[in-house]
């Protein structure tokens, strides 16, 4: 490679990024498996339009774990939020003041499902994880409560049909949607001092409160917005079906803690970037998107998603002193040098 | 008597160098059986260093062990157990959901098909407690027992490995004084029994009623050996702190100042922690607040700062009664640079800038939102008014050494208006470049007619940066040196107790 | 004055709370205390509890399972597999279906032990693999859709059977494997390692135990108790799909946390364990009688967890004050004397 190319900034970037660098073989490489279609302007918006709702699952997620927590209920928040609106049109009819009604219940229960974990997990001593583990599956018995475990569909009601159909200079709605809470939790986690309290306390809870920092209000209002990105997400998720189910965006929570990892938030919460953890979404999405095209069945999928994680995490703690890993890698440049 | 004066141990001409520097500048250290053998000196002077060559942590770089005449070798902590040694940790390393007996044989059960003779086991650790008459039953879950009890299985898990050399390191620091009663008795059954004993202790007082001998280090170099009859504390202190050492540099000339009072507090109160403490620091005064560890001089600071509760008393910042929180005392002008910065001071993994600008939201930050311009104005302003080396404010706290970090977290207030900082210890773990920078940094917020309230064990620390100094005691203030000369001396002694010493001499 | 053990006090509180539940249903419902009724509680009890023990063992270390379930339906297919395709002996397929579990414990103490990878974390991530392999196996019909293969063995569905006095035999090998767990975690060397570990990891690693082998047993053990649940789905069901067992890993993390296993480790036995899977049995199945949906059921259980774990973090929060404050009050007293 001659000097002027590596000097590109771009270039550079990409070089500097594992991820860019996987995300581009990956796109070579299933580009190239099947023949082009993965290429194609159709597949790419079917990409786009398939992590959209994981983007931004995972631009509430992320402050979670940013804070050295998990929130496994976003997929919880969206089956429910999704249901209640579905519900509630349903019931009300499809006219403008119940689409608000609708939409105002759904978001709400959302946030308040992120209330009462915030007000849980800043108060007591509990691994997130497994709260959040019982928590989801208290959200979806009421999943089925609401929708007396059925199909429920949504015909005729303008702005669903709009969000789910519609698309602007040919990308769908949902897409934009991404974009705009992706803006948001960048814009908080990067110019708002609520962000850099997260940071903070993700990074030394004690020296953060010692230094003034409110640190039940930041974990407080981390798994409200977690709650409220859920619920959004599944607004959009039955806007996009024109329907709701009891089983829902159910396994989501999957996607979105294989693509924070993949991006490189510690689980260890205090360092990460929400654009690394989109972009693990990326990542995810296209190997999903690729092994679609190739006809390999879904559950494999998961099945890579669970390696994706392993290996993810396993290279997050390889870079620990102390580790097994870490010892092995030391003792392999040693002998190398 | 003479099978008394027989030697167990000996270390003799023992060199440690650490970066061209001797830390153990050949130095004889012998142990009789069955005796208690104090080991003293100030911090700094090799105590540990010695402790942790004779433990197998480190090894040495010169010199020869002796065990029943013996010469060994001990290269790692195998080794040091084999030849009989061990330690009773300052951190208790017992597993809390397991009985006394289980915690004392722990990874040494005997079993067959990997199965315990529970019975057994019990009952020959039982027979161990009865023999030393320890106040614990084989049978009790460590959680349930006090930290006094569970020192003693510290002490049985040493017992049970046929220890004849048992190194305790400050045992005393978190016990009551009956505890620490109970712990002398034990001590002194231990010798009854023919076990030898290493007892590192600041507190002086103790170190004279249970010794029977003396061993003191200075500046890694051997400063004396004293026989229990030929005791006499001011002598002693004398040897720990080295008569050569110019008058400048081992007393003060301390002032009380004209200026307004910034804060004060009066009968301050927390029942179990500290009791009628009484002081006042003006505005550019720096008060320190001396004492051993554990006299509750990190409490007193915690209170002020709102950072833990208090339950009698009243704290008066600028003439008017607060009720402290954090919040508050942020606000009010007040910084704190906490005891342990590793786990209290900063995030390692946020940059200089991060960890300065979260005290300073406030004042940089409109609406929420904020100015990275500002930041990073703030960022450069703390490595400017620290000295912080690299002098990269992007540079992750993290990867920085102790001093630099302690930098960081002074940077913190430095960049805020402050008028009140309390200190806890800003120097334990500091090379002494950094050190004086940090005096230097406290010189100045002084000039500025910032009020300093400082606590630190480090005499030396304590008279290079103190206009006055108060001594704790057991929650008490027991000495004030408002005025007149106060030498390391006179300090050493009130700390241990010996308030009146000097006068009845 | 002694302090009252965590362990002692969640051993009342659950026990407590299992009678009232008992006294509730037998005064409300006719048909609760039937032999019949009682017999099949135990049964379901069972296969349960089989994966519970291999939970608590992991959540004694420290840790945590989240791949027990998953592992059943993995051995159950590996065994539908072989009996579809091959023409293996019965206890050839038996033995290897083992290997499956035991492999499935392996790959989950590789992960936890030598990548460091937290236990929820590592473990959400091999249950996926496993249930992965399950489809990967699964037998499929001749258009290449995946079917329920019936298993039509007589010694197969002889496992599924019960004793002339109406309990199953699955019950019976939950209990014995109940008691010797509990003799193993109290009586032998690496019980008391495991223990040790979970405890504080430090001081046991310090002792010279080695967290590599306590993981690799506990996670070992868990897939053994995988394997023995799925051989009586096996004989229950007559079939295997590739669903079986997702349903049981989280009854058998909250019957092991109510039965008092703790999370930081270190706390909880088999008999707790017992105790917590008896509660959630008669829980189920009395809510069954009471027409609750599955709906209602999994909202209960899910606030049960979530109360449980509330209790167990203020409790420990509770107890850390008071014994702080009672040193201080201690050295109160003294300084007082004085």
């Amino acid at each position: 490679m001659s000097n002027t190319v590596k000097n590109n900034p771009i270039v550079k970037a990409i070089l500097s990024s594992s991820r860019i660098l996987v995300l581009l073989v990956l796109v070579i490489f299933f580009t190239a498996v099947t023949k082009g279609t993965f290429f194609s302007y159709k597949n790419l918006v079917n990409i786009l339009y398939s992590v959209s709702l994981i983007g931004i699952m995972i631009c509430g997620a992320c402050f979670a774990v940013l804070l050295g927590g998990i929130d496994r209920t976003v997929s919880g928040n969206a089956a429910l939020s999704g249901a209640i609106v579905a519900m509630t049109i349903l019931r009300g009819g499809v006219g403008g003041g119940n689409v608000a009604l609708a939409i105002c219940l759904g978001l709400g229960a959302g946030i308040l499902s992120g209330l009462i974990h915030g007000l849980i997990l800043s108060r007591f001593n509990i691994p997130a994880f497994l709260l959040t583990l019982a928590t989801n599956e208290i959200l979806y018995g009421f999943v089925q409560l609401v929708t007396s475990n059925t199909l429920i569909y949504v015909n005729g009601c303008t702005l669903m049909d709009y969000i789910g159909q519609k698309r602007w200079l040919g990308i769908p709605i949902p897409v934009y949607i991404m974009l705009v809470c992706i803006l948001f939790a960048y814009i908080v986690l990067n110019h708002t001092v609520y962000g850099r309290q997260v940071y903070s306390v993700g990074g030394n809870r004690q020296s953060s409160e010692l230094s003034g920092v409110p640190t039940r209000r930041v974990i407080l209002i981390a798994y409200i917005i977690s709650g409220f990105m859920g619920a959004l997400s599944g607004f959009v998720l039955s806007s996009m079906n024109q329907q709701a189910s009891a089983g829902q965006a159910k396994n989501y929570e999957n996607n979105v803690l294989a693509a924070i990892v993949v991006g490189g938030v510690s689980m260890r919460g205090g360092s990460g970037s929400i654009q690394n953890a989109i972009l693990g979404a990326f990542l995810i999405g296209v190997i999903e998107n690729g092994m679609n095209l190739m006809g390999v069945p879904a559950i494999y999928k998961d099945m890579a998603k669970g390696i994706i994680i392993i290996v993810a995490v396993a290279m997050d703690m390889a870079t620990q002193p102390g580790t097994p890993l870490y010892n092995f890698k030391k003792r392999f440049q040693k002998k190398q040098a | 008597m003479s099978e008394k004066n027989e030697l167990l141990f000996e270390m003799r001409n023992i060199e440690k160098i650490f970066a061209h520097v001797h830390a153990l500048d050949h130095v004889n250290f012998d142990v009789r059986k069955g005796e208690v053998h104090a080991l003293l000196g100030e911090n700094g002077a090799g105590k540990s260093t010695l402790i942790k060559i004779l433990t197998g942590v480190y090894t040495k770089d010169g010199g020869q062990i002796f065990m029943n005449g013996q010469e060994i070798e001990i290269n790692n902590r195998d080794d040091a157990s084999d030849a009989g040694i061990a330690v009773i940790f300052q951190e208790l390393s017992l597993v809390p959901t397991l009985s006394v007996y289980q915690n004392i044989l722990l990874g040494k059960e005997k079993s067959k098909f990997g199965f315990i003779s529970d019975k057994a086991e019990r009952e020959e650790i039982q027979a161990l407690i009865d023999h030393y008459g320890f106040p614990v039953k084989a049978n009790d879950i460590v959680e349930t027992l006090s930290v006094a009890q569970k020192q003693m299985v510290e002490i049985l898990k040493a017992l049970a490995t046929d220890a004849k050399l048992i190194i305790m390191d400050e045992p005393t620091a978190s016990l009551s004084s009956r505890e620490s009663e109970l712990l002398y008795k034990i001590i002194n059954q231990l010798r009854d029994k023919g076990v030898s004993i290493i007892y590192i202790s600041h507190r002086l007082e103790e170190v004279f009623n249970l010794s029977d001998r003396i061993t003191i280090l200075r500046d890694g170099k051997n400063a004396g050996v004293i026989e229990k009859e030929d005791i006499v504390p001011s002598e002693v202190v004398k040897m720990m702190i080295g008569k050569e050492i110019s008058e400048s540099t081992a007393s003060r000339e301390l002032h009380t100042s004209d200026a307004e009072v910034e804060l004060a507090v009066k009968n301050l109160t927390h029942l179990g922690y500290y009791y009628d403490v009484n002081f006042e620091v003006k505005k550019g005064e720096v008060l320190v607040l001396t004492g051993l560890v554990g006299s509750g001089r990190t409490e007193v600071v915690r209170s002020i700062y709102g950072a833990d509760p208090f339950d009698k008393g009243e704290i008066i910042f600028e003439g008017k009664s607060i009720k402290p929180t954090i919040k508050k005392s942020v606000a009010n002008g007040f910084g704190l640079i906490p005891e342990d910065r590793r786990t209290q001071g900063f995030s390692p993994l946020l940059s200089i800038t991060g960890n300065v600008a979260i005290t300073s939201y406030d004042k940089i930050a409109k609406g929420g939102f904020v100015n990275k311009a500002d930041e990073d104005k703030l960022g450069h302003k703390a490595v400017q008014l620290t000295d912080l080396r690299p002098a990269n404010p992007n540079v992750k706290v993290g990867d920085l050494s102790g001093g630099n970090q302690q930098k960081a977290v002074l940077g913190k207030w430095l960049t805020r208006d402050l008028k009140v900082i309390l200190i806890d210890e800003p120097t334990v773990g500091i090379d002494i470049g950094a050190k004086d920078e940090i005096y230097n940094i406290i010189e100045e917020l002084s000039s500025k007619g910032v009020a300093v309230l400082m606590v630190s064990s480090d005499i030396a620390e304590v008279l290079r940066v103190a206009h006055r100094i108060l001594v704790m005691r057991e929650g008490r203030i027991i000495k004030e040196f408002n005025h007149g000369v106060a030498t390391q001396e006179d300090i050493l002694l009130a700390s241990s107790g010996f308030v009146n010493e000097k006068e009845a001499a | 004055m002694k302090q009252i053990r965590q362990e002692t006090l969640r051993r009342i509180i659950s026990l407590v709370l299992l009678i009232v539940l008992i006294i509730v249903f037998t005064m409300t419902t006719d048909t609760f205390l039937s032999w019949d009724n009682i017999t099949s509680m135990l049964r379901e009890a069972a296969f349960v509890g089989l994966i519970s023990i291999g939970i608590t063992t992991c959540i004694i270390t420290g840790g945590n399972n989240l791949s027990g379930g998953l592992t059943v339906g993995m051995c159950c297919m590996v065994f539908a597999h072989l009996y579809h395709y091959s023409s293996m002996s019965l206890i050839a397929i038996v033995l290897i279906s083992l290997l499956a579990g035991l492999a499935a414990g392996v790959f989950n103490g590789f992960v936890v032990a030598i990548l460091q990878i937290s236990d929820f974390v590592a473990t959400l991530s091999t249950g996926m693999v496993f249930q992965g392999i399950t489809y990967m196996l699964a037998v499929r019909d001749q258009y290449g859709s995946i079917t329920s293969e019936m298993i039509k063995n007589a010694t197969v569905s002889s496992w599924g059977g019960r004793l002339p006095n109406g309990i199953y035999y699955v019950t019976i090998v939950w209990l014995i494997l109940t008691v010797i767990m509990q003799v193993f975690l109290k009586k032998t060397k690496m019980g008391t390692y495991i223990y040790a570990m979970g405890s504080n990891r430090k001081s046991a690693e310090y002792s010279g135990i080695s967290f590599v082998k306590v993981k690799m047993v506990a996670f070992i053990i868990a897939g053994f108790m995988s394997f023995v649940a799925a051989m009586f789905t096996l004989g229950r069901n007559g079939t295997c799909d590739v669903n079986t067992g997702t349903q049981l890993n989280l009854q058998a993390i909250s019957a092991s946390v109510i039965g008092g296993a703790a999370f930081s480790g270190g706390r909880g036995d088999m008999i707790g364990t017992l105790i917590g899977v008896l509660f959630m049995q008669v829980l189920r199945n009395g809510v069954l009688k009471f027409n609750m949906t599955t709906a209602q059921q999994s909202i209960i259980s899910g606030i049960i967890i979530v109360l449980m774990l509330v209790f167990d973090a203020y409790y420990n929060e509770f107890m850390q004050k008071r014994t702080t404050r009672a040193a201080a009050l201690a050295r109160e007293k003294e300084s007082a004397g004085k």
